[in-house]
């Protein structure tokens, strides 16, 4: 497939992907129409809220609200979902402190915000709920993900989970977890099952695997294929047009084979959506087509709301904040600061790559060194860390003398 | 709950999922059946039905193929299907909320368009079928804590759905001469699509026929551990399931209704009646006889006459105000010997005597709240902002007050020239809050206020509440108002008594 090919919309139906060597797609069911699923989404999130207003200990209520600000924040780029949730914490702790449910639904939060001490703090304190202790468990499973934390643990209780149910939203965190141990086939493959087998209406659930076989493609693998990751990015954004982050991320793809003005008709539908990779992406894009002013207004609000972000949401954005500074936003030295922030918080491998890179960047020797010695421990004998551009580095850093063997 | 949100096929897509179903005699119009059938448990305001869903209400002739200990109800004949399918939305004139346009297409393949929302429905042309689809107050109640049986609040209150009502010339549509009493079912399923398996019906989403049958019976949430069997059932054909998976469905009913019958630790069914009962549940579909009356009352009574081998009397159906969990759960666990009233006796609102019967969407009240914790002393801060006519705002110029005790009226000149009235409808001293309600300034409809402090630790806790309709106004104007307002005067209390520590 062309790089322009990748752009066009899909014809027809649109009921079908040819993405580079991979067969196409072919879902049995249309899909419920993507602007509709959305509308749908914000008025069930009001009306819960409405709800917990009136009476805050109503059954359910908190948990859908948790579930549907998750939504907002996956789908809509609506950062605000965070300040929501946390002033649902808020009440909940006025109204009923202390409840295993408030821990419950506060863990939930925090791990959200990727806040993962604090969430594991509020596990503990309910782990022996046996009416919770689903729940906890799941939640505890979600949060060594993400951290990269007894990934063997969790793939094995992912696979089971996958196996029983065979439903999509228990296979897309399998996904996931290959596409962490860089068995990237076995994602891949993983993804195709969810979406071959899904038979329900919602764009929410396929635009989300598109969006994921996207990053895999585009972001994971070690030699990323472009044109297959904007396919799949496409596709999620066919799905489901407001979807800001693979709105981002097809534009990236857009910039990086300079399709600048794809990537700009990508972007500017998503500006009011407040996520901040939008005016970010959007001042690399019109920088490069000399708009300067308008490229320098534009990063004035992505520099100005990452910052925001990061005052109210340190750990939630600050990988994604390191990303910005190493990159357009043009300051190696917070970068590199936010990345240490983020590996601390969540040791995962892509986390240590991030933070060597940005400590070499701004030549902290040491902290680099330090970096990749903590990475080789805690990942070198993984089949995942042969795959990282930091087993290299480190074999280097070893014959150079320049490193002590752990 | 009646049939909300029991299955994970749903949950991706709400509009899909239905959540009660109806069969009475039109209030309107004794000549006339109503079948309606709901979705979207939880439906905000402005939801929608999707545009890739098959919505259908199913009725087939029912014959009493058995009573006693042998009931069985038997579907025979055509079914006489209604489907109502949807559009995407479009763009409302004006800037105005979108628009859902749909098809209703009944028996025989008579098609009317429709408007979403449109409290007149649409009709065809011969006048024979009237159909209406939109948002409506949710007509289900449950005010229990099923595990455990504990009374509760309405879970439900407040809540809307969106529904399809169907209203139709009984005679002409269901030709009762050949039998008068009837099963209806609702089912929800995705379009084929041009991929879809050639000769293959599309795998069902929901469906509902009595109420609880999947929430309650099939998942009973007082058996930890059993496996969860709702979405196994949701797709199971109306009126036909698998031959081979019925066992595993009678089974679980068996262990369920006997767990409901023990749940006031006593046996009031025997075994064999249990397994009696499992059977008519197995045949899930609404029961009703169009020949004979229907009512609030009359709920599972075809059901329970024929299971002690009688005659049934009434015509079962349900109707929009039936309390269908309380005679449910009473039939369940006692047997009819004392009735269980739940925490509610009614919805949030009672149906309509008028088409399209069920109630009008509730409000959505929006709720802008927010609380400090400050060092000060609670009845030294009480002093300060327990004045109704006091001035502690630093965005107020100045307070006027107008007659005194409850009902007294302040008008508010704020420092950007704006004027509010507000007026005192409660004030409590000695638990150091008082309630009000703003008479005009705002521009929004039943705006009340409530400014109370909380001791806490050495200092208290001042917690300052405003809810309002919005009226049309775009709620994000109002709210920003209103947490300005909030957010400038604890600035201030923060500054006179300090932040807790």
């Amino acid at each position: 497939m062309s790089s322009t090919e990748a752009l066009k919309p899909f014809a027809g139906t649109g009921r079908e992907i040819t993405s580079g060597a991979v067969s196409p797609i072919e879902l049995a069911y249309p899909l419920t129409d993507g602007q509709l699923a959305l509308n749908n989404l914000e008025s069930a999130r009001r009306h819960s809220w409405s709800t917990f207003w009136l009476d805050p200990l109503r059954p359910n209520i908190a948990e859908y609200i948790v579930e549907q600000e998750q939504l907002t924040l996956q789908f809509a780029g609506d950062p605000g979902a965070l300040d929501r949730l946390d002033s649902l914490v808020e009440r909940l702790g006025r109204v009923d402190h202390d409840s295993p449910r408030t821990l419950l639904i506060q863990a939930q939060v925090s791990s959200t915000a990727h806040r993962f001490a604090e969430a594991r703090r509020c596990l503990d304190q309910i782990s022996g709920c046996a009416e919770l202790s689903a729940s906890v468990k799941r939640l505890s499973m979600n949060i060594d993900q993400a951290c990269g934390t007894q990934l063997d643990a969790v793939l094995e209780s992912r696979q089971r989970i996958a196996a029983q149910s065979g439903r999509l939203e228990d296979l897309v965190p399998l996904g996931a977890l290959y596409a962490d141990l860089r068995e990237f086939d076995r994602a891949h493959q993983i993804y195709r099952r969810a979406l071959n087998e899904y038979q329900g209406t919602s764009p929410l659930a396929v635009a989300w695997v598109c969006f994921q076989l996207g990053v895999l493609w585009g972001e994971l693998v070690p030699e990323s294929q472009l044109a297959l990751a904007a396919a799949w990015y496409q596709k999620a954004v066919q799905c489901l047009p407001a979807y800001v982050k693979a709105r981002v991320h097809l534009a990236e793809t857009c910039i990086r084979r300079e399709l600048m003005a794809e990537a700009k008709a990508l972007l500017m539908p998503a500006v009011a959506s407040c996520d901040l990779e939008v005016s970010w992406r959007l001042a690399d894009v019109l920088a490069a087509m000399g708009r300067v002013a308008e490229a320098d207004k534009q990063m004035l609000v992505a520099r100005s709301g990452f910052e925001a972000l990061l005052t109210k949401h340190l750990l939630a954005f600050a990988d994604h904040g390191a990303e910005f500074y190493s990159g357009s936003g043009n300051d190696p030295q917070r970068a590199s600061e936010l990345a240490r922030i983020n590996v601390a918080n969540r040791p995962t491998l892509r986390a240590f790559e991030q933070a060597w890179e940005t400590a070499v960047a701004v030549g902290e020797t040491d902290q680099a060194a330090e970096i990749l010695a903590a990475a080789k421990a805690r990942w070198g004998d993984t089949h995942a860390f042969v795959f990282s551009r930091l087993a290299d580095n480190y074999r280097q850093a070893i014959n150079a003398g320049g490193l002590k063997t752990p | 709950m009646s049939d909300h949100v029991d299955g994970p096929r749903q949950i991706g897509d709400p509009p899909a999922d239905l959540t009660d179903l109806f069969a009475f005699t039109s209030p309107e119009n004794p000549a006339h059946t109503v079948v309606a059938a709901n979705a979207f448990p939880s439906a905000g305001v402005t939801a929608m039905f999707s545009n890739a869903v098959d919505y259908s209400i199913v009725i087939r002739r029912v014959t009493v193929a058995g009573r006693g200990e042998g009931s069985k109800f038997q579907p025979e004949g055509p079914e006489y299907r209604f489907s109502c399918r949807f559009d995407a939305l479009e763009r409302g004139a004006d800037g105005k909320s979108p628009i859902q346009r749909g098809t209703f297409t009944c028996p025989g393949g008579q098609t009317a368009p429709l408007v979403v929302n449109d409290e007149k429905g649409a009709s065809t042309p011969d006048g024979v079928y009237r159909v209406f689809a939109g948002l409506r107050s949710d007509p289900f109640f449950l005010a229990w804590a099923p595990a455990v049986l504990k009374k509760l609040p309405n879970l439900l209150q407040h809540d809307n759905v969106l529904a399809i009502v169907v209203e139709f010339d009984t005679t002409r549509v269901l030709q009762p001469d050949k039998g008068s009493l009837f099963g209806v079912a609702a089912e929800t399923k995705p379009l084929a699509g041009t991929n879809s398996p050639i000769g293959m019906e599309p795998p069902r989403l929901d469906w509902v026929g009595r109420p609880e049958q999947t929430n309650m019976r099939l998942n009973n949430p007082a058996m930890d551990g059993a496996d969860d069997l709702r979405d196994l059932w949701n797709q199971q054909t109306p009126f036909a399931i698998a031959p081979d998976l019925e066992p595993l469905f009678r089974e679980r009913l068996v262990e369920s209704l006997t767990n409901w019958d023990m749940r006031d630790g006593r046996a009031d069914w025997t075994p064999s009646a249990i397994r009696s009962a499992a059977s008519v549940y197995l045949n899930d579909f609404l029961l009703f006889d169009v020949s004979k009356p229907i009512d609030d009352t009359t709920f599972l009574e075809i059901e329970k006459s024929t299971l002690h081998d009688k005659p049934y009397q009434t015509g079962g159906g349900r109707t929009i105000d039936a309390n269908v969990i309380d005679i449910m759960i009473t039939w369940m666990v006692n047997n009819d010997r004392e009735f269980l009233q739940g925490g509610a006796t009614q919805a949030t609102k009672l149906g309509l005597k008028t088409f399209p019967y069920e109630a009008t969407p509730n409000e959505q009240l929006q709720t802008v709240m927010s609380t400090i914790d400050l060092a000060g002393a609670p009845g030294e801060v009480w002093n300060v902002i327990g004045k109704f006519g006091g001035e502690w705002h630093p965005l107020v110029a100045s307070v006027q007050l107008i007659g005194e005790g409850i009902g007294q009226l302040r008008r508010i000149e704020l420092k950007d020239g704006k004027q509010i009235v507000e007026r005192l409808d409660s004030i409590n001293n000695a638990a150091r809050s008082y309630t009000y309600t703003s008479i005009s300034g705002v521009g929004v409809s039943a705006y009340t206020g409530v400014l109370a402090i909380q001791p806490k630790s050495s200092g208290c806790s001042v917690e300052w509440k405003v809810q309002y309709l919005a009226d049309g106004q775009p709620d994000f104007v109002v709210h920003t108002i209103i947490s300005t307002l909030q957010k400038t005067g604890f600035e201030a209390l923060t500054k006179r008594f300090g932040a807790a520590t």
